[in-house]
Order: structure tokens, then sequence, then C-alpha cells
């Protein structure tokens, strides 16, 4: 399975939200990285057809997605980030529905719905109205309904958004053991999920890709390095004004700061080794008065 | 797929609401035809509703055949010796409407010698006490004669090109006289009130299908909808179904209720009678009987509610807001209600799809169209042109939502 973005464009009037991007992606877990409004949903839409592109072409083994049509959308799974859903169905009378629209046969779509409660833990609300469940059981509901036709691709837009510390874990599990075989391409601004899940990871920033790599690429790539320094609480803002800071840990009279810079930032600075969160700053972060700020 | 698409309809609180206002609807309204039935007995008491329906039509069933020239002097003889009756003659309401009592076996028959004989634009329920027996066998030309006269008045001259006149005249040469009479209490009573419940389940019928299109996107479920492999194609055709299957089950089973209720408790009698018979329908120049007319009636609003639920839930699929789709019933039907007072727009109001809703009204108006050589009235016109655009509309509704894009 490959799928090919050939200089893809999406315009919304004069405000451009996918600016040319080329990218190759084959089996394993994508982890597309950025804040809001970077694109990310936008780039994911058109991933399934739900948006045409402005430019470009998106070829999956290469044909074109919207030529191929539903011959490609058979091998889509998709769990968008606002997940909408019937209130008034079961967690079956859901899974089944979505079977059904996704042309698997009434039999296959039974065993694999039942299959699916069961790997999402939702077995004991099976049969309960999706309106009575928790976020955390809906957004099961959702990766379920995403998995019923096996899909070779796996469109994840913000899975983890909302969730709280433990369902975020058991979340990013099941991403993982569904992940086999297939490709999957997971949007979110949490750091940590991508971290520790996603084989290569994609920062998007203002329409385009602006790194790829794996974890360790990544990090490696990041032309700035990052300084740990336990500096008195009057120098803080100076340094924040100059530097981006990742970290900032207040003592009694001293404050620990975790700073990205090219250069030494004060003399009690000692290295440190740079993680991804790092690298999002780096790419996303802003300075104290910075006027454009992301996160 | 279709199964689910009515589930998702009927498990909105909403629609279940507007269901139960559906039944009562029908019941009300089968209430008011049946109860709007009158006998007056021959101690001068009315009676309303199923006891009056039997005695009203052995009463009149006494006067069925053909309404010659000698059954027309009969009435108007019998007529005028009732009037002579003390009962007649008394000041007490109590013996008049024992004189009443006796004139209603041929009461039908009375009205329309009072249109006949009244100005085409006129009704005088006492013009019949000043026609002789004599002058009651002119009354089919008088049918006829009155037409040529109006049509030729400063009112309605220019209303009509000479070859609408000539349509017109030769319409009403063409009903077959004598006419046929017998009880048709039932079907008159059933037309009456068939307008107003078709037109009402359009209105609650548009509630149920406004939100078929656009509740996906109103649920956000629209990404996984149309992410599927089947979203853009089948079940598109699923939703159309869908609604298909519910304005036709819900209009046939409201009608076919209303329908079974009033003509079992009034009477099947008169359905091949001339709709010419009925006081209201005297002057219409569509030459049909009253099952013909039962049919047109109801056909007619099943493809007018096709037609306008259709478009409104293509207003729900193009504009993605349900609360617009449901206001296109009420546009369509209560909109030319308004302007029906402009008599320049009254040729133009008489196609627009309102008037499927209300055929048995329909037939008695004299909206005529010439297209090419050939003149037809408003009545064939509008049953083709909504059907062709019903078979438009419902591939438009595909395409359309179709090709919706997730913004």
């Amino acid at each position: 399975m490959k799928l090919v973005l050939d200089n893809l464009t999406k315009e919304f009037g004069d405000f451009t939200a996918v600016d040319h991007i080329n990218l190759s992606m084959t089996n394993g877990v994508y982890g597309l990285l950025g804040v809001n409004g970077a694109g990310k949903t936008t780039l994911m839409r058109m991933l399934c057809t739900l948006l045409k592109p402005t430019s470009g072409n998106i070829y999956c083994n290469g044909k074109d997605i919207f030529k191929m049509d539903s011959q490609y959308r058979n091998l889509l799974g998709y769990l968008p980030q606002d997940f909408g859903f019937y209130p008034e169905f079961t967690v079956k009378d859901y899974l089944f529905y979505i079977s059904t629209i996704k042309g698997i046969r009434p039999v296959v779509a039974k065993k694999r719905t039942n299959e699916l409660i069961k790997k999402v833990g939702l077995t004991k609300v099976a049969n309960k109205k999706l309106k009575k469940l928790s976020g955390g059981m809906k957004r099961r509901a959702g990766i379920a309904q995403a998995m019923l036709n096996n899909p070779k691709i796996l469109i994840l837009d913000e899975p983890t958004a909302g969730l709280d510390p433990n369902e975020r874990i058991r979340f990013r599990n099941l991403i993982s053991e569904l992940s086999e075989e297939r490709m999957v391409l997971l949007s979110t601004h949490i750091v940590s999920d991508v971290e520790y899940i996603a084989n290569e990871i994609l920062l998007m920033k203002e329409g385009t890709i602006v790194n790829e790599g794996t974890l360790e690429e990544i990090i490696n790539s990041m032309p700035e390095k990052v300084w740990n320094c336990l500096v008195p609480q009057s120098m803080v803002s100076t340094l924040t004004e100059k530097y981006k800071v990742s970290n900032m840990k207040a003592y009694h009279h001293e404050v620990e700061l975790r700073i990205i810079s090219a250069e030494k930032p004060c003399e009690t600075a000692v290295y440190a080794p740079p993680t991804l969160e790092d690298v999002f700053l780096y790419y996303f972060g802003e300075k104290v008065g910075d006027e454009n700020g992301e996160i | 797929m279709v199964r689910f698409e009515i589930k998702k309809i009927f498990s909105k609180t909403v629609n279940k609401i507007a269901l139960i206002i559906l039944a009562v609807v029908v019941c009300v309204e089968s209430h008011l035809a049946i109860s709007s039935v009158l006998y007056v007995d021959e101690n001068g008491d009315t009676i309303t509703g199923i006891f009056a329906a039997q005695p009203l039509r052995e009463a009149k069933m006494q006067w069925s055949g053909y309404i010659t020239e000698d059954i027309l002097s009969k009435v108007v003889e019998e007529n005028a010796l009732i009037n002579n009756s003390e009962e007649y003659l008394s000041n007490d309401v109590k013996e008049n409407n024992k004189a009443f009592s006796k004139k209603q076996g041929f009461s039908d028959i009375r009205n329309i010698i009072n249109r006949a004989f009244c100005g085409f634009r006129q009704y005088d329920y006492y013009r019949i006490d000043s026609i002789s027996g004599d002058e009651v066998r002119s009354f089919y030309e008088r049918r006829i004669s009155n037409l040529i006269e109006w049509i030729n008045s400063d009112e309605a001259t220019n209303h009509f090109s000479d070859k609408e006149k000539l349509f017109l005249t030769g319409q009403y040469n063409k009903l077959e006289t004598p006419l046929y009479y017998e009880y048709f209490g039932g079907w008159d009573a059933l037309l009456e009130k068939a307008s107003a419940i078709i037109m009402l389940l359009v209105l609650i019928t548009g509630f149920l299908v406004s939100g078929i299109f656009s509740d996906e996107i109103q649920l956000k479920a629209d990404s996984i909808f149309f992410s599927t492999r089947l979203g853009r194609t089948k079940a598109v055709s699923a939703k159309i179904g869908a609604g298909f299957i519910i304005i036709s089950s819900i209009y046939w089973i409201t009608i076919l209720l209303y329908s079974g209720i009033v003509l079992t408790v009034l009477g099947f009698e008169g359905a091949d009678c001339a709709i010419q018979i009925g006081s209201s329908n005297w002057k219409s120049f569509y030459n049909i009987t009253y099952f013909q007319d039962y049919l047109l009636t109801v056909f007619g609003g099943y493809i007018g509610s096709l037609f306008i639920l259709t478009l409104s839930m293509f207003v729900s699929a193009k504009t993605r807001s349900s609360v617009l789709a449901v206001t296109i019933p009420f546009i369509l039907i209560f909109i030319p209600s308004f302007l029906s007072g402009i008599s320049a727009l009254s040729e133009v109001l008489g196609l627009l799809p309102d008037q499927l809703l209300q055929m048995c009204k329909s037939v008695q108006l004299f909206n005529t169209y010439q297209i090419g050589n050939k003149v037809v009235g408003a009545v064939p016109i509008i049953l083709v042109a909504y059907l062709i655009l019903y078979c438009i509309l419902v591939p438009v509704l595909y395409r359309v939502y179709k090709k919706t894009e997730v913004k």
C-alpha cells in the first residue's frame, strides 16, 4: 500500500490551508504533529475524499483516489476529530449501519461487529444508546467503526483529544495493536501520543510539512540545542524574551529553565538531550512577546 | 440500508410527535366529515353524524334515477307543495323544520336547480320557489347559456381567448344529460375535507423528511458517512428511498384510513354519478364522476406530496438546514393562498403545486391554458408537469448530495 501526495494544495478563498505538500506513505504509523490550525484536518479530509484539492493529486498505488472513488474508500477507515453519531442508535445498531454503508455483507458485518465490540471493550454497553456513553466509550465506538472493513489505510484525526490520561493510554495501545499491516495516519497536537506509537513523524505548520522522519531523525535534525539552567528569579524575564523555553520549574529563589538555543544561553547552562517536545517547541513555540505565537 | 435510514427518522422525538399529531388529525378530520352530515326528522329534530347518515341516505335514494325534465318538474311541484303546507307557513321554527324534513330527499336536485336558474356567479337558495314546472324544463340549456353569457361578459371576456371559450362551451355540451342522480353524501363529505387532510399530511410529513439529508451534517456524522465505500452512491439512494417510502406509506395509510372511515359510515353510493349533481361542482367543465374526482384528488395529492416533500429534501441536502427544508411545504401551501385575491395572478396560481393538494377544488375552477392550438384545463397540466418535475428532481437531489464536501 502506497499513498503519494503530489503537490497537494487546498485553498479556502484567500486562505491556504494545505500548501503544496509532497509526501509518500507506506505501511506503518505516521504521526502528524502540528498546532491547531496547521492544516492537519484539511489534509486528512482530502485523504478521505471528503474535500477535493484545489490543485495537486493523491495517488493510491499509482491511481488517483478521486477517480478510484468507492474502490479507494473500500480501503479506508476514518475517525474524524468531531466524531458525530446517531444518538438514538445502540452501539450495535450503529456498527451494523456503518457496516452496511461500507458495503459489508450482513453475515460478515455481524461477526465483525461482535469482534470489534469485544476488542474495544464495549461488550457491556453494546446494547446501550450512543447518547448514554461516556466520551471515551464513544471514541472506542468510533475506532470500531473505522476498523469494520479491516482498512488498509486508517486515518485518525485527534483520536485522543478530550480523553482522560487512562483512556488516552488505553486508546494509544489500541491504535498500536490495530496498526499491523496497514498504513495509519494519526493526527494530534499531543506530543506524547506520536512519541509512543508513530514510526514516522510529520511536523505540519501553516499548511506545509516542515520536517519528517523517525523520532530519532526528527530529534537529531533539530538545528538548535537544549540547555538546562538554574537562574535567579530576576533573570527569567530576560531569558524568556530572548529564547524559546520548553519548561520552567520554580524553586525557592531560583528557577530551572529548559531553553532551546544554538548558543549557550547563560554561564550555568548545561547541555541536555533533546526530546520530541523540544522539537515541537522549536518549530511551533514562541518567545515571550512574540505576536504570532502558535501554541 | 433503507431500514436504518427509516430508523434514524423515527428515532427522533420530534418525528414521533409529528406522527401522533397526524393520527389525531385523521381522527378529527374523519369526525368533522361525518358530523357535517345533518338530517332533520319528521318531528323537526336535527340529527348529526353517524345517526343522520342512514335516514338521509334513505330519503335521498327515493330520488335515484335520471334527472329528466319530468323529474325536475316533479321537484319544483313538490317544493311548491311543501311551501304551501301549514308547517312551512308557520311562525314556529320547529314546524318549519318539519317542512324542511320533507325537502331533504330532493335537496341536492333543488340546489342544482337554484344554480341553473341564478346568474353564473350568483346563488339564491330560494330561486326554485319562483320557477314554474315548465320553466325548469330548460334546466340543462340554462347551464350552457349561463356559461356563454358569463364568458362573454365584461368580467370574463378578456380572461379567455376565443379558443378557450370554444373549449369551455364544448366541454359543457359534452356533459351527458340527463344526469343520473343517487345519494352521494359519502363522496361529497369525503372530498369536502380531503384537501385539508392532504395539506396537513404534507406539512406534518415535512417534519419527518426535512432532516434526512441535513441531519448527517448537523450531527457531524457526515465525515464518516461520506468516507465509506457506499457513502456517495447507494447510501445516498437509500436516503432518497427512505424519503419515498415514508412519504408514500404515510400518505396512503392516512388517505385510505380517512376514506375508509368516511365512506363506511356515510356510504359508497354515488361513485358513478357526474360531479355536476353536486351544487359546488355544478359549473365544473370537467366531465367526470365522483369516483374519478376522488381518484384525481388522491393521486393528485400524492404527486403533489412527492414533489413538495422531495423539494424539501433537496433544500435539506443543498442548504444543510432542516429548518429551511421544513419551511418549503409551508411556503408552497400558504403563499398561493395569500396571493389568490390578485386576479392577474390567477393563471400562474392555477399551476402551482398547492393545486395538486386540492384537486377536488381545482376541478371547480376555470383555469384553462392554450398550448399551441390546443386548450387544456389546469388539472391535466399540473398532474403531468409535476410528475415530470418530480422525476427530474430525484436524480438532481442524488447528484447534489453525492457531491457534498465536508468543510
